[in-house]
């Protein structure tokens, strides 16, 4: 009687947890790898793994932190064995003429198109700083590399981003 | 904080994953590991390979002992063969003397 009441708890806790970061989870695998169906494979793989490893954990901010590690690790090794290149062409994204204004649609499409174009733990890195708005502390403690490595990365990342947006565009003063 | 950052935020926003995910992930967590459960507790898992062993082990000195008694047996023919072609020169041999104590 107890086990099944504490299964009914745990269930209820995970679908709680299911509906609070399934965005999150999704968002951070779509944004690595810009494909709807692997990214949803992926968020429902990592959110298995949770409901088996949901005893263990000790809080919400463990549970968070536990399934943005599981996220990227997944999406990173779905790249590296499948030797997944980006599906997607820079030539396809929209091509930008007039220097956009802020929140440009067209803008945000070529960034996204971009940002997928960099190495994979780069553009993990990208995804967590800009998409889940992380220090570069807390980065480097989800993706298991050190500070400086996050902070350099970061910076190359953001520098090779404007060079191919200005290049494109023109001066925007990005 | 410059504008590509700003942009970057912009483009990188959440996105919700697609109509149904969450029931979905329900019906997999609850139709998937159904099936294993049984194996997956611990004392029957142990169970099980402690029979698997003891099977193992059983028919292994099983065969052992087979072998050995099915050697013993040959080596048991063998050796009465043996005595059995002894007993018949000796009795050859003796036959002779005594044709040749008879001759004389």
């Amino acid at each position: 009687m107890v086990n099944v009441a504490a299964e009914a708890a745990r269930q209820l806790d995970f679908t709680e947890l299911l509906r609070e970061h399934q965005g999150m989870v999704f968002s951070i695998a779509y944004h690595f790898l810009r494909d709807r169906a692997v990214s949803e494979e992926i968020a429902q793989e990592v959110f298995l793994q949770l409901y088996k490893t949901l005893p263990s954990l000790e809080s919400p901010a463990h549970v968070l932190y536990w399934l943005r590690r599981a996220t990227c690790n997944r999406s990173i090794d779905y790249v590296r064995h499948r030797r997944l290149l980006p599906k997607v062409n820079l030539d396809d994204a929209p091509e930008l003429t007039a220097a956009a204004a802020p929140g440009d649609p067209m803008l945000s499409a070529r960034l996204r198109k971009l940002v997928t174009s960099l190495p994979p733990k780069q553009r993990m890195m990208v995804v967590l700083r800009y998409q889940e708005d992380l220090d570069p502390e807390e980065i480097a403690h989800v993706l298991n590399v050190p500070v400086g490595t996050v902070k350099s990365q970061l910076q190359r990342s953001l520098a090779m981003l404007r060079d191919k947006i200005e290049r494109t565009i023109g001066e925007m003063n990005l | 904080m410059s504008r590509l950052e700003d942009e970057l935020r912009n483009a990188l926003r959440r996105e919700e994953p697609p109509q149904g995910f969450a029931s979905r992930v329900l019906a997999r967590a609850e139709a998937g590991p159904a099936p294993r459960r049984w194996f997956a507790w611990p004392p029957l898992r142990w169970a099980s390979a402690l029979t698997a062993v003891a099977v193992i082990a059983g028919g292994l000195t099983y065969e052992r002992e087979r072998r050995m008694r099915a050697e013993g047996e040959r080596a048991k023919e063998q050796v009465l063969l043996a005595l059995h072609i002894t007993g018949s020169k000796l009795q050859f041999v003796k036959e002779k003397i005594h044709e040749m104590d008879s001759r004389r």
